[in-house]
């Protein structure tokens, strides 16, 4: 079975390079028929590593700990999924996915595109090709999940806190992000080295970078919640380099989905457009080389591997690579208008794209803030939370009163007058809300005080849109389906604005306390109060379960339960936190139970009240709503399409 | 632009609360606020919530250093913390003692070095 998966890993190797290789000279000789050959070989590559695939998958179900992958990631306690979750839960099978997603998508991607935008596609493959190609090598040479030694009677386990439901899902969902970043990337690349740089690239990768875009999203909430519910330590985002790692993208995504509007509308933003694919796309294989060379301290355990430098170069080489062509063809990429005044849409996107980009850099030099300290003065220098914190209150509310204000704006200029008018409404509700807010005692934050308006604010404008809208078509239906584009945008920053709603609730208006308690005792916090009943031990197949019981008076009645799982195979301990919603406040008592002793009835017992923060994983769903709102065929979109590259086909 | 990025690097100089992160054989001539990285060694006994704490030894994680003692105060540490295991410890160091305030326990799950012959 080993033998079958390293075979059909070197076919895709061989096929890959094929393809990278015969792809190019096809399209510098435009000899049509090696084009569609090299692309029937990255066709054939997708196969390829499916089979190599499939070979791993079946081992993990197996448990054939004969692959020393196997061994090292899985044991027979282990249910058939979390068994097959192991198939991400390493470096070689996780650098085996990536290239299974990335041959997959880039054969739909090329198939969809072959026909519409052949001059392009022939370029594309070669690119592609070359981005698998470094995926294959490292597979094959440097970090192969076919290793094979002699079967021990079992394996090595998964850590108890891996074994939830978050995490079958989390990890694929941010390689389907994190991989799809490369289709936009791909084709922004083969226009520019076919000099096609008319906004027939956009137009097609527009779906790849959006679905790309969601499931990097919906990826790091899932992790969110991951960390909330399991790792127990009341927080959801700790700043770490490897949630860094998925954030920047994003937000380089994030800033390239709003700017590239402005290049279909208007014709401008084209540099930009280029630069900011390339940086979503170099920033996501430089999270990858984050999390596997060592070079930063993290919670998550990265320890130095080989493959670490293999990144490395390759970020090198195709920034390297992705700024030659951005300057070769700098020509080409001229805006066909100017801005004609600050005060406009296209105005708007850019201060959006300016304040995007900013925060990512910000967060990007937090991360390599550690190996540029260690460079320069030899000592690594760490930087924490607060300057996160700082910078994204420094950008990030900004953006969110933009996300109310750039829809509203009209397109090449307006006044402030008109403007005025526009805003009236909104600005009249968000007054109110204001000082609503005050007299309820929210203005104990700036900071929190500031993100409840300003997502009034949004919000209003999001509902006098969708009003207007409505009136005007006769349906909210028939709205939304005239226009998928736009307000699937108006869902997405809906559930933007839950999720700032829920982070500024839980952080800025949170409040805990922790106590030493024996049975009777209680301790006492925002309304709720908290008597410590009992300290219960029982065994169950795999772990000793140890919890103290405690009885919850006020917002809430009832008992909730928080200790520590020992399990035995393999030995691990685990915490598990006591978790009560409020469904009507959006508010979790989150109970973190600490030195739960069953003889001597003592524990400590840290209790966190977080106001509002189960908005941010209703954020999550209505985020991918919007999404697929955004997403979804639209047979009159797709009319205005061949009207509109007909004419360029045929030249 | 240009203001921001003085901003921006004004604030990481000064303000932004970076801190050393220092291996065991680093911390000769230091002092002060700092974190180290290392592997938890024993003996590891006593309480984080009492007077006085909880008290074990760190060194490098390759191996090529002495011990440094470390007596930690505060909540309990992570449910993975353990000899053997490799820490982030924050907090002050003086006379060659840790005093620490802040356990972060790395996540073992991924990625780990690939086994050289």
């Amino acid at each position: 079975m080993a033998d079958l998966g390293r075979a059909a890993l070197v076919v895709s190797l061989g096929l890959l390079v094929y393809a990278l290789v015969g792809g190019s000279v096809a399209a510098v000789t435009n000899r049509r028929r090696l084009a569609i050959s090299a692309r029937n070989a990255l066709f054939c590559a997708f196969g390829s590593t499916a089979i190599a695939s499939t070979v791993l998958a079946v081992a993990l179900i197996r448990h054939d700990f004969s692959f020393t992958y196997v061994a090292a990631h899985t044991n027979r306690t282990l249910s058939t999924p979390y068994a097959l979750s192991a198939f991400w839960g390493g470096q070689e099978g996780s650098l085996l996915l990536w290239l299974l997603v990335l041959t997959g998508y880039g054969a739909l991607a090329v198939a969809l595109n072959r026909t519409l935008l052949r001059d392009l596609t022939v370029w594309v493959v070669p690119v592609l090709a070359g981005i698998g190609t470094f995926f294959a090598f490292v597979l094959v040479a440097v970090a192969s999940p076919f290793d094979t030694q002699t079967a021990p009677l079992d394996g090595a386990g998964l850590t108890p806190s891996l074994q939830n439901p978050y995490m079958v899902a989390h990890p694929p969902m941010l390689y389907l992000g994190y991989v799809g970043l490369a289709i936009p990337f791909a084709f922004a690349a083969g226009a520019m080295l076919s000099g096609r740089t008319d906004e027939r690239w956009i137009v097609a990768t527009r779906r790849w970078t959006l679905a790309a875009w969601m499931f990097l999203g919906f990826g790091q909430l899932l992790g969110a919640h991951w960390a909330y519910v399991e790792v127990g330590w009341g927080g959801y985002y700790a700043w770490d380099p490897v949630e860094n790692a998925a954030l920047m993208p994003w937000l380089a995504a994030t800033a390239f989905l709003h700017s590239v509007m402005v290049q279909e509308r208007k014709g401008m933003l084209k540099v930009w457009n280029m630069v900011l694919v390339a940086l979503a796309f170099e920033l996501s294989i430089f999270g990858t080389f984050l999390t596997r060379s060592g070079v930063v301290n993290s919670i998550h355990s990265f320890a130095k591997s080989p493959i670490g430098s293999w990144f490395l170069a390759f970020v090198v080489i195709s920034s390297l690579f992705s700024l030659g062509l951005i300057m070769w063809r700098l020509p080409l990429l001229k805006a066909r208008t100017k801005l004609e005044s600050a005060l406009s849409r296209e105005a708007a996107f850019l201060y959006n794209n300016l304040l995007l980009v900013a925060l990512c850099l910000t967060i990007l030099w937090g991360v390599l803030f550690p190996i540029i300290t260690q460079l320069v003065k030899g000592e690594t220098r760490t930087i924490g939370r607060p300057y996160y914190d700082f910078f994204l209150r420094t950008f990030g509310l900004p953006l969110l009163l933009l996300m109310g204000i750039g829809p509203l704006i009209a397109w090449r200029k307006t006044s402030f007058r008109a403007l005025a008018k526009t805003l009236a409404w909104p600005g009249a509700v968000t007054v109110a809300c204001g000082i609503a807010l005050i007299a309820f005692g929210a203005g104990s934050s700036h900071p929190g005080l500031i993100a409840y308006t300003f997502s009034a604010f949004v919000l209003s404008t999001i509902v006098l849109e969708v009003v207007r809208g409505t009136r005007a078509t006769g349906s909210l239906t028939a709205l939304i389906s005239r226009n998928r584009r736009r307000y699937g945008g108006y869902v997405v920053h809906a559930a933007i604005v839950l999720l700032a709603i829920g982070i500024a609730g839980s952080s800025a208006y949170g409040s805990s306390t922790e106590r030493r308690l024996t049975p009777g005792q209680s301790v006492s916090i925002a309304g709720y109060t908290l008597t410590l009943r009992d300290i219960v031990q029982r065994q169950v197949p795999n772990a000793t379960e140890t919890r103290a019981l405690l009885d919850v008076k006020g917002g809430w009645s009832g008992t909730i339960s928080s200790g520590d799982n020992q399990y035995i195979n393999p030995p691990e301990p685990s915490r598990e936190v006591g978790l009560k919603t409020n469904w009507l406040r959006a508010e979790d008592l989150y109970v973190i139970a600490d030195s739960v002793n069953p003889k001597t009835k003592v524990v400590y017992v840290k209790v966190l009240v977080k106001p509002l923060v189960n908005l941010i994983w209703v954020a999550g769903f209505v985020f991918v709503l919007g999404s697929l709102i955004a997403l979804w065929p639209d047979a009159r979109e797709q009319r205005r399409l061949v009207t509109r590259l007909a004419p360029a086909r045929a030249t | 632009m240009a203001a921001v990025l003085a901003v921006f690097l004004l604030y990481t100089a000064v303000a932004g609360h970076s801190t050393p992160t220092l291996t065991p054989s680093q911390l000769a001539n230091h002092s002060g606020q700092l974190a180290v990285v290392g592997v938890v060694v024993a003996p590891l006994h006593g309480d984080s919530h009492s007077a006085a704490g909880l008290r074990f030894g760190l060194k490098n994680i390759d191996g090529k250093s002495g011990v440094i003692p470390v007596v930690y105060r505060g909540e309990n540490p992570p449910p993975l913390f353990k000899v053997g295991r490799n820490v982030v410890v924050s907090g002050s160091y003086a006379q060659g003692r840790l005093a620490g305030n802040n356990v972060v326990t790395k996540c073992p799950s991924k990625y780990t070095a690939t086994k050289t012959a």
